[in-house]
């Protein structure tokens, strides 16, 4: 890549804000839409894979979202909120669709989890944090999309509340009456787990 | 509350974990040719509303050409229309008129012109002329000219239908009311075969 490209390029990721790379996205400009999938592809990729549980789903998903930049323009207003939150409720919206399209109830894949960074205790302390960890994400996967995607974007994506709420397109205190549904759920499950972890004989 | 605090080190790591997933990046490149083909496709677009809009400005200009030209046409289609009737707007003979009809003619122009003369009045007034119409005697009939008083009696008559305004009457020495000096009207002149008009009748 040559020196004027990685300029150019860095200037697009860096210092153009989010309506002049769509202004520049709608005008045709390819660059400017790459800059934009690079600056928030991840965040709509990440909660539609953890949201689905499928690759090809979540690329296919995301695919349609940024395409969605090009076609419905009108659509999104710069004013109301930022174009990640609003670029997200799209995907919200795919998915859910996508969910009622094929009613799957897909299960946390083991083989694809990446091994924990843990460090600290022994072996023993060690399989028991993966076991709780590994627990979480069976117990996220069981929790209703409603509760899920909350946890995703709070507690993942560590988004705000208000953020959030523009995404689901509810109001924040439904966000923080279902995160703190969601976690005390979780935290049942979690009690469980340990409990007949710590109960195991070693 | 140890479970809780336990649980939130866990969404931690997970969100930790789940935040290093980069979006996949054939994407990238499916997404910058998208927005290329959307340049394409705006630059075919733009190409084919100017192609539309300048063959829609040639048929307007044509349709505007065409129309004026055929305004034009009519205007002078109507300046200049001979009737081929005499006592009607109908119909008038292509032939000269017969002689006793030429001296009826002159002869109702002479009766009209003195019973002008005679209410005191050089240049008559075209509401009297309406006002007579109304009583059945004239525009119906020819109201002879005061300006060709004094003519030789025409041997050939011909009518000429003409469009003017009410001001263009004073040439020919009558006067129109105030409120029609403004309007176009219709109206028929006698004239003879020297070309000087002998009466007029206002059709419209």
């Amino acid at each position: 890549m040559g020196m004027f490209k990685r300029l150019w390029r860095r200037r697009l990721d860096g210092e153009l804000s989010d309506g002049d790379l769509h202004q520049a996205a709608l005008a045709g400009s390819g660059e400017a839409m790459a800059a934009l999938y690079r600056r928030h592809g991840g965040l709509v990729y990440r909660f539609t894979l953890q949201m689905s549980r499928n690759d090809a789903v979540a690329e296919e998903i995301t695919q349609e979202v940024f395409l969605a930049l090009l076609t419905q323009i009108d659509r999104f207003d710069a004013a109301r909120g930022e174009l990640s939150t609003w670029l997200c409720g799209i995907a919200r919206h795919q998915l859910w669709k996508h969910l009622q399209r094929s009613e799957v109830a897909s299960a946390f894949d083991e083989e694809n989890a990446a091994e924990l960074e843990f460090s600290g205790d022994g072996p023993a302390e060690l399989l028991l944090r993966r076991e709780a960890v590994a627990a979480v994400r069976a117990g996220m996967d069981e929790l209703p999309a409603t509760l899920r995607e909350v946890v995703i974007l709070c507690s993942l994506e560590e988004m705000s509340y208000e953020q959030a709420a523009q995404v689901l397109s509810v109001p924040v205190g439904t966000v923080r009456s279902r995160l703190h549904r969601a976690k005390a759920r979780l935290a049942g499950l979690l009690r469980g787990e340990v409990g007949s972890m710590r109960r195991k004989p070693r | 509350m140890t479970t809780d605090r336990e649980l939130d080190e866990i969404l931690a790591e997970i969100g930790r974990e789940h935040r290093a997933i980069d979006a996949p990046k054939t994407l990238e490149a499916a997404l910058h040719a998208e927005a290329g083909r959307r340049k394409d496709s705006i630059g075919a677009r733009k190409l084919r509303l100017r192609w539309t809009s300048a063959v829609a400005a040639i048929l307007l200009a044509a349709i505007a050409t065409s129309g004026a030209i055929w305004q034009l046409r009519n205007a002078h289609k109507h300046q200049y229309r001979h009737v081929r009737s005499v006592s009607t707007p109908q119909a008038m003979p292509e032939q000269p008129l017969a002689s006793a009809q030429i001296a009826a003619r002159n002869n109702a122009a002479a009766t009209a012109s003195a019973r002008t003369r005679s209410a005191g009045t050089d240049r008559p007034r075209f509401h009297e002329a309406s006002t007579n119409r109304a009583t059945g005697n004239s525009l119906d009939e020819f109201v002879p000219l005061p300006v060709s008083e004094g003519l030789p009696p025409a041997a050939e008559l011909s009518v000429v239908r003409i469009k003017l305004r009410g001001s263009d009457l004073r040439q020919y020495g009558l006067e129109a009311p105030a409120d029609a000096v403004a309007q176009t009207m219709l109206a028929e002149f006698v004239v003879g075969e020297d070309g000087l008009p002998r009466a007029i009748r206002i059709v419209r």
